[in-house]
């Protein structure tokens, strides 16, 4: 155990640099052929290579002046390449790992934007059955009125519909109104199938087969089947339709 | 010189193990989470329900059409169209009364084109492979006289899956002024 104290001075800084050199090359003989000095030297090693750089400069002119001393010298001369291929590899690991999670990401994204994907028509059962229900209950009450209350319908319309749909209706109930009071004209609209054929966050399209029944004065009234397709926006979570095309 | 860059190279090689550990778990760290996220968007129900979806409204958009599609110069190719669209009890009915249908279409010499102005499914059962689909259509018919009539028609189709394509096994007229069905 003197060998590990007279190391451990020798690595001292306080001990010249003569001091060392002298005291490390006995000591370095005996202690590569013995086993437990075998164990002691590379542990005593590690050291002086945290420590200043003076110390590490010492340790490595050691093998330079005794190249003989094979074991410490050994791991002294591998230690550089050793390090680098460790670098190597880590540095490989790290862009194969970015590289694929970066690929996942992508190919994540590709799948959750695909077109099928992201109609949620159906697939969010819950959203599909309030927009059908919301449209088909709007369209019903715009649709619908008596001679004398198409205020009634103009007043739904301009909280259920919005946008071109909105002008829409407007330019034509403006063309219509007093045609209807005066011919008596009682119109009850009722959507019978509703199908949502896009639903994208607060945008969808629907289909809708509406039945119309019609009724001038005393006639007899008349049932006539239209078909719209409808596009319809999420706005203070309700449902309001922006857009009708008759089909 | 030799034992300055010695030195640098030693001073080095400390902190940079750690940083390259830090950095080495991050980067394992993204790889897992994107990972499992690809996994789950590529193993989601619902993208596969709506890839259903969208299979059985083409398959019933394209059904409807061949179903009211004929010209009587080109009847066989034109019921056989009919015959590969669809299945089930629609297809039987079509098949024992292709000819005499046929016939018909022969005498008359009419030309019917479709066209289909929408479609939307309301009901897909993906386990059971039955879905429900309502299609607006455009109806021509060219006599042979030359008239041509358009009529606007509403339908209802029911399809089937039969081994992994979809067919027509039902289609009817949506009724008008009936009672809802939803």
């Amino acid at each position: 155990m003197t060998l590990t104290r007279l190391l451990r001075r020798g690595g001292s800084p306080e001990s010249g640099g003569k001091g060392s050199a002298g005291g490390e090359t006995p000591g370095g003989g005996p202690g590569a052929g013995e086993e437990p000095g075998l164990a002691d030297t590379p542990a005593e090693d590690e050291p002086p290579e945290d420590g200043s750089p003076r110390n590490g400069s010492s340790g490595n002119a050691f093998p330079a002046d005794a190249p003989s001393a094979d074991a410490p010298g050994d791991a002294r001369t591998r230690r550089p390449p050793d390090g680098r291929l460790r670098r190597a590899a880590l540095a490989g690991t790290v862009a194969v790992l970015v590289l694929g999670g970066c690929g996942f990401f992508y190919g994540a994204h590709q799948l959750r934007s695909a077109a099928p994907a992201r109609n949620h028509a159906l697939t969010d059962t819950e959203a599909t059955a309030r927009v059908a229900g919301d449209v088909g209950n709007a369209l019903a009450r715009v649709f619908s009125y008596t001679p004398d209350g198409t205020a009634a319908a103009a007043r739904s319309a301009r909280t259920v519909l919005d946008g071109r749909a909105a002008r829409q209706y407007e330019t034509l109930f403006a063309r219509v109104r007093d045609d209807l009071t005066e011919q008596r004209v009682t119109l009850s609209t009722r959507a019978v199938r509703t199908g949502v054929l896009e639903l994208d966050g607060d945008r969808a399209r629907l289909l809708v087969f509406l039945d119309q029944t019609s009724r001038r004065g005393e006639d007899a009234a008349t049932t006539a089947a239209a078909q719209l397709t409808v596009t319809a926006r999420l706005e203070d979570d309700r449902w309001r339709i922006v857009d009708i095309k008759a089909r | 010189m030799k034992r300055a860059v010695r030195v640098l190279a030693g001073t080095r090689s400390r902190p940079l193990p750690a940083l390259a550990l830090a950095l080495a778990l991050v980067a394992g760290g993204f790889a897992a989470w994107t990972g499992q996220d690809w996994y789950h968007a590529a193993h989601d129900d619902r993208a596969a329900y709506a890839e259903q979806r969208d299979a059985a409204l083409a398959a019933g958009e394209q059904a409807v059409q061949n179903l009211n599609t004929l010209d009587h110069r080109d009847l066989d190719h034109g019921l056989d169209l009919w015959e590969s669209s669809t299945t089930g009890e629609l297809h039987e009915q079509l098949a024992s009364g292709r000819r005499e249908f046929a016939e018909q279409v022969k005498a008359a010499k009419t030309v019917t084109t479709a066209r289909v102005l929408s479609g939307a499914v309301t009901e897909l059962d993906d386990r059971a492979g039955r879905a429900r689909v309502l299609v607006a259509l455009r109806v021509t018919v060219r006599a042979s006289d030359g008239a041509r009539t358009d009529k606007d028609s509403r339908m209802l189709g029911e399809l089937t899956r039969t081994q992994g394509r979809w067919k027509l096994s039902a289609l009817g007229q949506a009724p008008v002024g009936g009672t809802p069905a939803g």
